[in-house]
């Protein structure tokens, strides 16, 4: 836990980004009409049903009461002051969101781990669903914001970018993302059109995206007969749209890596495991032509339907399923200050995305220092200073630096 | 353009309204001989409707069939029964589907831009066996209520925002748009009928108790049969009883499952008595909300399996899973052979 000094120290800065930075707070679209809910500091008290005017009310409200974190909802009411079932939901926004916590990464066992909450066993990387000893599922997470897990977490978003444009036919000016200001990005949507949809169509937008359902077969996999001669086997073809296209360069790209415990994994008979080895040359060569579907004798459609589906995962985008279809979520305001680690939310363009670099642009403050005891901390990255692990060890460090350590509770302010 | 005989294909559109609001029928006047074939074409609708789950077209005299329409959605609302409701509304919009299969593409745009589609035709036939391009927001509004795999929007062709779909494809998103239609006309109040439309709401009435037991052992008992839970609420329930927490979306199945085969709040609120945690006013609040108790408005049904399966709470399944694709489907199935165990020697 946090010591009384270290976390005066954090609500002075907070109480200083928000007095010198409210002005870049940017309000939601209908204001009005957005239920806000805010984490407070000392208190660690979630306020929920506020709503406010206009944007100059809500940064006031910023500058007193100085919260760890500001959120407003996805959805429009309304009341938005009232209990949830009195409010009026009148449409949402549409909302994705990529974290880290749902992407496992070769990393996250370095600089994450978690404690069981009922009988104290721990582990590193991400909590299980429940715990191996007692089977409680309720952790006290340890995760960092991790240079390689954002990375993992931005191509997601590329990918989920990609699949709302060619498919679902958003413009890049209809889409906004944002870094977190933790472990991930967010992808907002406010286009008219998919504001009143149900929490069914979301789930259908969801399974979409994830490519939950998908059915190798309902995208040209089958087979058909060529002049009245016996049936061949045909497929998808790398240059289709959608995920005819998806499955068959997944498909490709599973034949080009897969090893043999790959291929084992997804239940394919051993002959067509030898044959797929044996014969992947010939394989990928076949993409020049009609693709590989037909080419063995051996490798039916059930294998192939096997094949299709592993390759289709890695093109499917693998988002918060929840975040989506909760009609009623709140989300994090663009530009306050995240309450676990001091960055800012910040919204990054999007055809800059590529180039973004968050432990950069989510920076909230660049000057001055503080000396602090950390515990334990991994490596860490802020701006161009990169800092190896510390364990049991007072330093120097510049504000933001420190502010994480000890939003974390990694670190204590040194008096 | 619609004809006059579109008009008795498709007695929802405002064309249609129109025609009805220019013969200019006096409710006070429908007791009138004349208006008697109208009376018996509209009642007739309802009874096909109670009968086949389908209303006919009788095109050949459409000044009796067109006003038959907006008669009929009186008799069913003055009906006031939640079933006939819905299986009117139902029948009337299947056979739209029959008519709309035999359209032309371009009727059919016709209608489907009645109810704000984004739809457009395929022209250069480079798609191959598609006619339309759909918005996915149209398509969404009307397919997630079926269950085969081709309707689902990922195995749909998709391109920039449009869904591809056959003539019969669309004509059955169609049909869902038009039951929710009129099921919405018939969501309305009507203060009063002329005693001769009321005398064949009567008839109406006594047709559907007739019918009515089909539907009538739909409806759950009162009591709480825990041996007819479904896999994933069984897991679910076994899990709190031990003291072990839920996900929200468990918590939220198991809740709205227990509500709706009638638990009362009190029970299912107890049930989170265990935890150390409890909070009797948080979890009451939660349970009063899914009820719908406090706001009145919501009451919420259990997620379907699909929903459950990408949640990853439904763990196992069993033959009866097989079947159906929600909870309370599960349960309703299992009740009849629970019954059968328990009822019948007592009966014997
Ligand atoms: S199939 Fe449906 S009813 Fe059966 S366990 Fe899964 S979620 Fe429950
Ligand atoms: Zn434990
Ligand atoms: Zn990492």
């Amino acid at each position: 836990m946090r010591m009384g000094s270290s976390l005066s120290f954090v609500r002075n800065k907070f109480a200083e980004y928000y007095r010198s930075n409210s002005s870049f707070i940017q309000p939601p679209t209908s204001i009005e009409k957005r239920e806000f809910g805010f984490l407070l500091l000392k208190e660690r008290f979630m306020l929920r049903h506020r709503s406010f005017e206009n944007v100059g009310v809500l940064r006031s409200f910023l500058k007193t009461t100085v919260p760890s974190d500001a959120y407003y909802s996805g959805a429009y009411y309304e009341r938005p002051e009232e209990k949830m079932e009195e409010k009026g939901w009148l449409g949402a926004d549409l909302i994705f969101d990529i974290d880290a916590d749902h992407i496992p990464t070769p990393c996250d066992k370095n600089h994450d781990s978690w404690v069981c909450k009922n009988c104290g066993t721990v582990d590193k990387g991400l909590p299980p669903e429940k715990c191996p000893e007692c089977g409680e599922q309720k952790f006290d997470e340890k995760t960092w914001p991790c240079e390689v897990c954002l990375e993992t977490a931005k191509a997601e978003t590329l990918k989920l970018i990609d699949i709302l444009s060619k498919d679902f036919g958003f413009s890049l000016e209809e889409m906004r993302v944002s870094f977190s200001g933790h472990r991930g990005y967010h992808l907002h949507i406010e286009h008219e059109q998919v504001r009143e949809m149900d929490q069914m169509a979301r789930k259908e937008i969801v399974d979409y995206v994830v490519g939950i359902g998908l059915e190798a077969t309902l995208h040209g996999l089958e087979k058909t007969s060529f002049d009245n001669r016996s049936r061949i086997l045909v497929g998808p073809n790398l240059d289709e749209n959608g995920w005819r296209g998806r499955i068959a360069r997944g498909t490709y790209e599973f034949l080009l890596t897969a090893t043999l415990e790959d291929l084992k994994r997804i239940d394919l008979k051993r002959h067509v495991v030898k044959t797929l080895l044996d014969q992947r040359e010939s394989l990928l060569e076949s993409w020049k032509e009609k693709g590989p579907w037909g080419k063995m004798k051996n490798v039916g459609v059930e294998s192939w339907k096997k094949i299709a589906l592993h390759g289709a995962q890695r093109q499917a985008a693998k988002i918060d399923t929840v975040v989506t279809t909760d009609i009623h979520r709140l989300i994090r305001l663009s530009n306050s200050l995240h309450g676990k680690t001091g960055f800012k939310k910040i919204n990054v363009p999007i055809r800059g995305i590529e180039d973004f670099d968050p432990f950069k642009g989510a920076v909230a403050f660049k000057d001055g220092s503080v000396t602090v005891f950390v515990s334990d901390s991994p490596k860490l990255r802020v701006g161009e200073q990169i800092y190896e692990p510390f364990k049991e060890q007072k330093v120097e460090l510049p504000t933001a630096a420190a502010l994480l350590l000890l939003c974390k509770g990694a670190a204590t302010v040194v008096e | 353009m619609f004809t006059k005989s579109d008009l008795a294909k498709y007695p929802f559109i405002p064309e249609a309204s129109k025609f009805v609001k220019d013969l200019d029928i006096k409710i006070d006047e429908l007791a009138n001989p004349e208006y008697r074939s109208v009376l018996n074409r509209a009642q007739e609708r309802i009874e096909e409707a109670i009968q086949d789950a389908l209303v006919s077209r009788k095109l050949h005299n459409y000044g009796i069939e067109i006003p038959s329409f907006p008669i009929a959605i009186m008799m069913v609302v003055a009906l006031a029964n939640s079933y006939i409701k819905k299986r009117y509304a139902l029948a009337e919009a299947k056979g739209v589907y029959h008519q709309l299969e035999a359209e032309d593409s371009e009727k059919i745009i016709e209608i489907a831009k009645n109810f704000d589609w984004n739809i457009k035709l395929i022209e250069d036939g480079s798609t191959g066996i598609y006619d339309f391009s759909l918005h996915f927001t149209n398509f969404l509004k009307n397919g997630t209520v079926f269950r085969d795999e081709k309707w689902k929007l990922v195995n749909r062709v998709m391109l920039q925002g449009d869904v591809f779909l056959t003539k019969s494809e669309a004509s059955r998103l169609l049909q869902e748009e038009v039951q929710r239609y009129i099921e919405g006309k018939l969501n309305v109040k009507i203060d009063f009928l002329p005693p001769n439309i009321m005398e064949r709401v009567e008839q109406l009435k006594q047709l559907l108790i007739e019918k009515g037991g089909k539907f009538r052992s739909e409806s759950l008992p009162k009591t709480v049969v825990n041996a007819a839970f479904p896999p994933c609420i069984r897991e679910l329930y076994d899990n709190i009883k031990s003291g072990h927490h839920l996900s929200h979306i468990g918590r939220f199945a198991l809740t709205s499952f227990l509500i709706n085969i009638g638990m009362t709040v009190e029970t299912v609120v107890d049930l989170f008595r265990s935890f150390s945690d409890f909070d009797e006013r948080m979890t009451r609040y939660q349970v009063e909300h899914i009820a719908g108790e406090k706001g009145g408005r919501t009451k919420y049904i259990p997620p379907r399996c699909d929903t459950l399966r990408t949640h990853g709470v439904c763990v196992s399944t069993d033959n009866i899973c097989r079947r159906i694709h929600h909870p309370l489907a599960y349960y309703r199935r299992k009740l009849r052979s629970v019954k059968k165990v328990v009822i019948k020697p007592q009966k014997e």
